[in-house]
């Protein structure tokens, strides 16, 4: 009987083993190297890399973007950038609250992590649930992880690592305060999920389309040579920022003229996503997200008062 | 005495029934026998398919899921309509009977507690219950969730204000309402039950055109909407359990 047991334990229990994310850092620019996520949703067996994080290896140290979505994540981060120098992390600046970025900050608990007020705010206030939920839909992946709060607070303005002036810039069309990263050394410009590209943006906390539509157009205006997007490949030209606007003025004009039409959530979803949208992957799961977000303040604002 | 004429006499009065196959339930349910006892009983029913039950896959918010029946293509006259969410800890949605001027379809939003089955049973004038099924997943917490609506200031001000609109379609016109409400469903602590639960639409003339009972797991600040054959005025009114009246009007 007992080798049954033993046989059922060994087929049923996932071995930790291979929950491995296989980092390769890729070499972007000058002393600079990104992680690239898949543009797929959360699942099982991507363990949540789905999101895009960076490092800089400056002379005074290196300089992580964004932390991952795991314990697991952030460990395997640190030990990429290892393979790659032997310098010591001296700074990790989170780009926002959300899941996906923040949740390997355990791995850099003796380094100083840094994020927009707004973030740390958010982060408190969310982090529990988001990360609740990022168990529920990855599982083993994240054995171990829990919220770590920034403890430091960035203000806009430049920062210099090394020979690397870093501008940081505040902004909140993404998720209510979303910090982008310039390096004026080497001109890439980290967005964070201010950019999304070939990968459907995602509205949960976005203070409304509009507002990111101007935040857009002030990123577009800095002297960038190379744009790494919080999920999606990079760029070298302007075609992340022109896919962000075209997608997000069809989406508004898509809420804004069903809500004139009276039409209902579910209608508004079986609308058919423009063709010229197809290489974009997961369009019509984040619309069944963003109506949701999004659709009640629409409706509101085009329904009257009608009690007596 | 031979009790074979006696037989077929009872089976032949029963033969309504027997002729209705009811078919392969549509949706994996452990809870499927249960709600036909409690809704309905020992009437005939059959799944069906022609009854739609429009929800998203998953519920991004549970607390606000868009919930759509649309049983226009069920031949014969629609007399009733009930809709649940199996798992709910309260499951009822709505019990919806539209008059002749009403067409058998309504859009409301409800809370979900777990990743579930739909329902919506509908019931024509020949008695049959033709039922309607869709699934959906969720992260869960809906009905548990704290109220939105409490945490507003001055949330009582706007206790029982309506938004509402009217639009015209191919051959009949929807009417929209979304009434201020915390629709407290007793779940969460300290707070007792304290929702609405019926609403009527008139015509100008007072004549009735539907009713609905209304149920805790309607979602706070309740979103419904009708489509209405007649393109005229109409009113609405809602009860709450609490005896407040709430009156709306659309042109």
């Amino acid at each position: 009987m007992r080798w049954i047991v033993l046989l059922l334990a060994a087929i049923s229990l996932p071995s930790l083993a291979d929950l491995d994310y296989h980092l390769v850092p890729r070499q972007i620019a000058a002393d600079t190297w990104m992680l690239e996520g898949s543009t797929e949703n959360f699942s099982r067996s991507n363990g949540a890399n789905i999101v895009n994080s960076a490092f800089i290896v400056t002379e005074s140290g290196v300089v992580v973007i964004d932390s991952g979505p795991s314990l697991r994540y952030g460990q395997a981060l640190r030990q990429a950038i290892a393979r790659v120098t032997d310098k010591p992390v001296v700074q990790v600046l989170l780009t926002h609250h959300h899941p996906d970025h923040a949740l390997g900050n355990q791995a850099f608990s003796d380094v100083p992590i840094g994020a927009l007020a707004g973030t740390g705010v958010r982060l408190k206030e969310q982090g529990d649930a988001l990360a609740e939920n990022l168990y529920r839909l990855v599982g083993d992946w994240m054995r171990g992880t829990q919220v770590l709060l920034p403890n430091q607070v960035i203000e806009p303005g430049t920062q210099v690592f090394g020979s690397h002036p870093l501008r940081l810039l505040a902004f909140s069309g993404h998720s209510g305060a979303d910090l982008a990263v310039f390096d004026e050394k080497t001109g890439v410009l980290f967005a964070g999920d201010l950019l999304f590209y070939q990968r459907a943006l995602t509205t949960p906390h976005s203070p409304g389309l509009e507002v990111w539509l101007q935040d857009l157009q002030q990123l577009k205006g800095l002297p960038w040579k190379l744009l790494v997007p919080g999920h999606g490949p990079t760029a070298n030209d302007a075609a992340p920022f022109e896919q962000m606007v075209d997608y997000l003025g069809w989406l508004d004009g898509l809420l804004h003229d069903s809500a004139l039409q009276g039409l209902e959530m579910n209608e508004v979803l079986a609308t058919p996503i423009p063709t010229r949208f197809a290489g974009i992957s997961l369009t019509q799961y984040e619309l069944t997200r963003t109506v949701s977000h999004l659709y009640p303040q629409y409706e509101r604002d085009v329904l009257r008062r009608v009690d007596r | 005495m031979s009790r074979g004429p006696l037989l077929l006499a009872l089976l032949m009065l029963g033969m309504p029934v027997q002729a209705i196959e009811s078919g392969p339930d549509p949706v994996p349910s452990v809870m499927w026998e249960f709600y036909r006892k409690q809704w309905i009983k020992d009437d005939p029913y059959l799944f069906d398919a022609r009854v739609r039950v429009i929800a998203p896959p998953f519920a991004e918010d549970a607390r606000q899921v868009p919930l759509q029946i649309d049983a226009r293509d069920v031949p014969g006259k629609v007399r009733r309509i009930i809709a649940w969410a199996e798992l709910n800890p309260l499951p009822t949605i709505v019990d919806f009977e539209p008059g002749p001027q009403v067409l058998p379809w309504l859009a409301i939003r409800i809370r979900i507690e777990q990743a579930t089955a739909l329902r919506a049973a509908v019931q024509t004038d020949d008695g049959v219950w033709h039922v309607g099924s869709a699934l959906i997943d969720a992260a869960g917490g809906g009905c548990t969730a704290p109220s939105v609506v409490r945490s507003q200031p001055d949330w009582e001000q706007r206790l029982g204000q309506v938004l509402g609109g009217r639009y015209p379609r191919d051959g009949f016109s929807r009417v929209r309402v979304h009434v201020a409400h915390p629709m407290d469903n007793g779940l969460v602590g300290g707070t007792p039950e304290f929702f609405i639960e019926q609403a009527e639409l008139f015509d100008v003339a007072g004549h009735s055109l539907a009713t609905l009972v209304l149920y805790p797991a309607v979602s706070e600040n309740p979103s419904l909407s009708f489509d209405l054959r007649d393109t005229g005025p109409v009113r609405l009114r809602l009860r709450d359990n609490n005896g407040n009246q709430f009156d709306a009007a659309l042109e």
